[in-house]
């Protein structure tokens, strides 16, 4: 897996587990758009979420029932819309990361065989 | 529970979301401005890396707005403005399917507001599901027949499931106004009459419920018909008098409008005191007490009668009694014939079901490449379904629509145009009202379902590579289910021409019946003759009548008889041989009793077998006379000559009366009812309150009625008139409900014929335009012709042949039934049975030859070059 150098650090989220980590941040408190991407990249150091995938992803996950959102204004002082997870979104939550740790010890068990 | 508030907020706040969601993205790049700020950058640098950073705004904002989705109800709309555009596109297509279901779903909507007005809906009385008529039932025949005052007054007495009961008694009063004289319907009524149906006077009072009349009050309750014709709706009319039957009664109360009893409306009602003697000749109305069940009713019902027949041996022994709620009672007669005329519209509903099932799956086996199509690029199965059916919701609500326009004017024509003869009870109260639309529109939507399904399903099993690969011609999906639509259609057809066939079979038995008496040039003359001291003055009012109108140029015969012939009969009456000894009380023979003059049966062509007809020394003072008819002699005097014996009457004065003749047969009650014995007495010996004078005319009778109204009046001015009829008219009024059945059958008998042939023209066109390929390399190879024709014609002839097979076992299963329905034809009765299948084969040909044809023209050159 050797990619081009300019993207050595920054690496492409695997479909399926923005939502994951989307879940993953809000569980520690309500956050906005901006500090959910800071946040996703700041904690992985290396993965960065496109805004063209973080808002769709955001409203595709309030439809579903599992965030909610209001606007509140934020700690520099703008006015920006805070998600926070719903009882559902918790429930979710759980799954999903159990989901993934079975999927990284399955490939992991292909990568590197006992 | 948030989804659908987040669905619901979002359908109704698109345009305030679309907005939040741009400050969204507006705070996002505010806030990395305002970050790189506090690092250094300057404002305006910050801004623009913000920006790059982030990317395409516009973008980025419409992905997001995807993921909204779009909601079923937007969806919808879509599907809705996309099948306009289609329908709008094929504007035959589409019109077709909308005049056939507006078809099926306005006969079914004007038959459903018959069936609602008349069957379901309760009668206009409060909690009128209480009310029950009683009745006595007749020794053996177990025929229900009005009751005697006496019995009435035991079951009032003893009974435990009612809370009140009364008697009352239909008669034509004689009504004296401005206007002249006229009789109208009347009801002299006990006076509990008004508080057991419990429907409170618009004005004044009624009579007092528990009052015992020994001496009738002269009071009369007015309807609100006669209130407005003789008052013109004024409001003082309480305390007002009129003169009914010459004496005058003070008006004490008027009826709300719509008040009636279904089948004894009436425009007066007078008290009727409570007076016992041996007559059978009251109905009684009953409320029964809260929490009785009829069934509970009926059966005390028996068992006052088995008392009262224990006690009145002479009088009650034999009868029993029963409850019949008044609804029932009401539109009995009618509901066969209505529940059978909805059962036809219902079959022709689906007839039309479908043939539009067909039509849309020959329209979608051309859309098959549109539909693999979207298939191709990613609309799911589902999509595609809803939309489909929605097409097919949208074709039937415009049917549906259009269907209840047409059923209101039909209902409207049925009306004015349905024969007064046919008594259909509750017509007044039948309309176009809110459960009739909610019914239409549930029609509507059940065969969106019933034509929409099949097709939409068939369209989803398709193949999308098979479909879009250039060489895949013809498409045969759904054929099987289009032949087996076909089949059924043809089916129903048979079934409903052969109902037909039977139906005017059998009323072309009862129009040639022979009644026994000639009706044509008659015109009959019915009144109450007017109460009077003396009975005798009755008998001579009569004969002074006849006698000058006899005396009118035109007039050949003429003569009086107490009830006509199709009105009626005075049955039930018992009547034995004097020379013998008297038989116990339920062993009597009887019949119809007939009151007449010398001139009736002269007047009626009924001509004299034996003996003589009555004359003008039959009167008061001389010897009693009567006359037999045949089957009252061969009921009295098998094997004997009835004339000179004598025989005991229990009529007024239980006379002995001497047989001076017999009379031929006739055809009293009706002309599909074989005749009754039924023994003639003269007018003169035994008067009799009602006559209806019959006058045989050389000419046009209706001319005469103007002239022998004016007799009658000469004779005694304040005489009424209830009735002035050709007695032709009353003959075919008497068959005018198998008139209708017939009728109605042939009507949807020919549209379901229609429709079938339609549909298997439709199937067979359909497949020979799509197997012309096939047809053309079958000639190419040496086919012939005619080779071609007859396996494209035996392929629809096969279907017909199903469906004739399909629909003979129907007919047998409805035999039965069709059997209540028939006079002297058999439900399965071959000429009209093969006349049908011949009929049907005919038409099926005819559908069959214009493809079949077409296809022995196919050129196989010009065919195998379009590959």
């Amino acid at each position: 897996m050797t990619g081009p150098a300019r993207y050595q650090n920054r690496i492409e989220i695997l479909q399926g587990t923005l939502d994951l980590l989307i879940l993953q941040t809000l569980a520690r408190g309500g956050q906005h758009g901006h500090g959910i991407s800071l946040a996703i990249r700041a904690r992985s150091g290396v993965l960065s979420v496109e805004t063209g995938s973080l808002y769709p992803a955001l409203h595709r996950l309030e439809k579903k029932g599992w965030l909610d959102s209001e606007w509140k204004i934020s700690e520099n002082n703008q006015r920006a819309k805070y998600y926070s997870l719903t009882k559902a979104g918790r429930k979710r939550l759980t799954a999903e990361k159990s989901r993934w740790r079975l999927l990284v010890q399955a490939v992991t068990g292909v990568l590197d065989p006992a | 529970m948030d989804a659908l508030r987040f669905v619901f907020r979002r359908f109704f706040k698109r345009r305030q979301l679309g907005r939040e969601l741009n400050d969204e993205l507006a705070s996002h790049i505010a806030t990395e401005t305002s970050l790189r700020v506090q690092e250094g950058e300057s404002p305006e640098a910050a801004r623009q890396a913000a920006l790059r950073q982030f990317g395409n705004v516009g973008l980025v904002a419409e992905v997001t707005r995807d993921q909204w989705g779009s909601t079923w109800f937007e969806q919808a709309l879509n599907d809705i403005r996309y099948a306009s555009r289609a329908f709008a596109r094929t504007p035959l297509f589409s019109s077709i399917v909308v005049i056939t279901l507006a078809l099926g779903i306005g006969s079914s909507t004007t038959i459903f507001s018959l069936l609602n007005g008349i069957l379901l809906h309760a009668l206009p009385f409060p909690e009128s599901n209480r009310l029950v008529m009683l009745w006595e039932l007749t020794p053996e025949t177990r025929k229900p027949n009005v009751v005697n005052l006496g019995n009435f007054v035991a079951w009032r007495e003893r009974n435990h499931s009612f809370e009140s009961m009364a008697a009352f008694v239909s008669l034509p009063m004689n009504l004296l106004s401005d206007q002249g004289s006229q009789q109208v319907p009347g009801l002299a009524v006990t006076a509990d009459f008004f508080s057991t149906l419990g429907t409170v006077p618009l004005l004044g009072r009624t009579f007092r419920p528990g009052e015992y009349w020994t001496d009738e009050p002269r009071d009369v309750v007015l309807s609100y018909g006669a209130w407005q014709h003789l008052f013109g709706g004024r409001a003082d009319v309480i305390g007002k008098k009129i003169s009914v039957n010459v004496s005058h009664r003070e008006i004490i109360g008027v009826m709300p409008p719509g008040f009636g009893l279904p089948n004894n409306k009436a425009e007066l009602y007078v008290p009727q005191g409570i007076v016992i003697n041996e007559g059978r000749n009251y109905s009684v109305i009953a409320r029964l007490r809260l929490g009785v069940n009829p069934g509970a009713a009926k059966a005390e019902m028996a068992t006052l009668a088995a008392n009262t027949a224990r006690e009145k041996v002479n009088m009650d022994s034999g009868w029993s009694a029963t409850a019949v709620p008044l609804l029932d009672q009401a539109v009995g007669s009618i509901r066969p014939i209505l529940l059978m005329i909805f059962a036809v519209v219902g079959l022709v509903l689906l007839l039309a079901c479908a043939n539009v099932a067909n039509l849309l799956m020959m329209r979608a086996s051309g859309r098959a490449r549109e539909i693999s199509v979207r298939l191709a690029l990613g609309a799911s199965r589902h999509r595609i379904f809803c939309q489909l059916m929605i097409e097919s919701l949208l074709l039937a609500l415009l049917g549906g629509l259009l269907g209840a326009g047409l059923g209101g004017i039909a209902l409207h024509l049925l009306k004015s145009w349905l024969p007064e003869s046919l008594r259909i009870p509750r017509l007044s109260e039948v309309t176009l009202n809110l459960p009739v639309l909610l019914y239409s529109a549930t029609v509507s939507v059940l065969s969106a379902l019933i034509f929409g399904l099949v097709p939409a399903l068939q369209s989803l099993r398709r193949n999308v590579t098979e479909d879009l690969h250039e060489s895949t011609r013809s498409v045969t999906s759904g054929r099987e289910v289009r032949r087996a639509l076909v089949v059924t259609e043809i089916a129903l057809a048979l079934v409903l021409i052969s109902a037909a066939g039977l139906m005017v079979r059998s009323l072309l038995r009862l129009m040639t019946v022979d009644p026994g008496f000639r009706a044509e040039s008659v015109l009959t003359v019915r009144m109450m003759l007017l109460p009077v001291q003396n009975e005798e003055y009755r008998a001579d009012a009569v004969r002074e009548m006849l006698d000058r109108i006899r005396a009118l140029p035109g007039v050949v015969a003429d003569g009086s008889i107490g009830i006509l012939p199709m009105e009626g009969t005075n049955s039930g009456t018992s009547y034995y041989r004097a020379d013998r000894p008297e038989p116990t009380p339920n062993a009597r023979p009887g019949g119809d009793v007939s009151i007449i003059t010398p001139g009736y049966f002269e007047a009626m062509r009924i001509p004299m077998i034996q003996g003589r007809a009555f004359n003008a020394q039959d009167r008061v003072g001389s010897p009693l006379v009567a006359i037999l008819n045949q089957s009252a002699a061969r009921m009295l005097f098998p094997g004997e000559d009835a004339v000179g014996k004598r025989v005991k009457v229990q009529w007024t004065n239980n006379d002995v009366v001497e047989v001076v003749g017999i009379a031929a047969d006739i055809r009293h009650s009706d002309v599909s009812t074989p005749p009754d014995p039924c023994l003639f007495m003269p007018n003169d010996q035994q008067p009799f309150p009602f006559s209806a004078l019959v006058v045989r005319t050389g000419g046009d009778p209706a001319q005469l009625a103007k002239a022998i109204r004016e007799q009658i009046r000469l004779v005694d001015a304040d005489q009424g008139i209830s009735k002035i009829e050709e007695m032709q008219q009353m003959v075919s009024d008497s068959i005018a409900r198998p008139r209708l059945e017939a009728a109605v059958l042939t009507l949807f008998g020919v549209i379901a014929l229609g429709l079938a042939s339609i549909g298997l023209y439709g199937l067979v066109a359909f497949s020979v335009a799509q197997r012309v390929r096939e047809i053309g390399i079958r000639v190419a190879l040496g086919a012939s012709r005619a080779g071609v024709f007859r396996m494209i014609l035996g392929d629809g002839l096969r279907l017909t042949l199903i469906g004739g097979i399909v629909g003979l076992a129907v007919i047998i299963g409805l035999a039965r039934f069709l059997h209540s329905l028939l006079f002297e034809i058999q439900p399965l009765d071959p000429l009209t049975l093969i006349s049908g299948i011949c009929l049907l084969t005919s038409v099926s040909l005819l559908a069959c030859y214009v493809p079949a044809r077409r296809a022995t023209k196919a050129d196989p050159a010009a065919v195998l070059r379009e590959e």
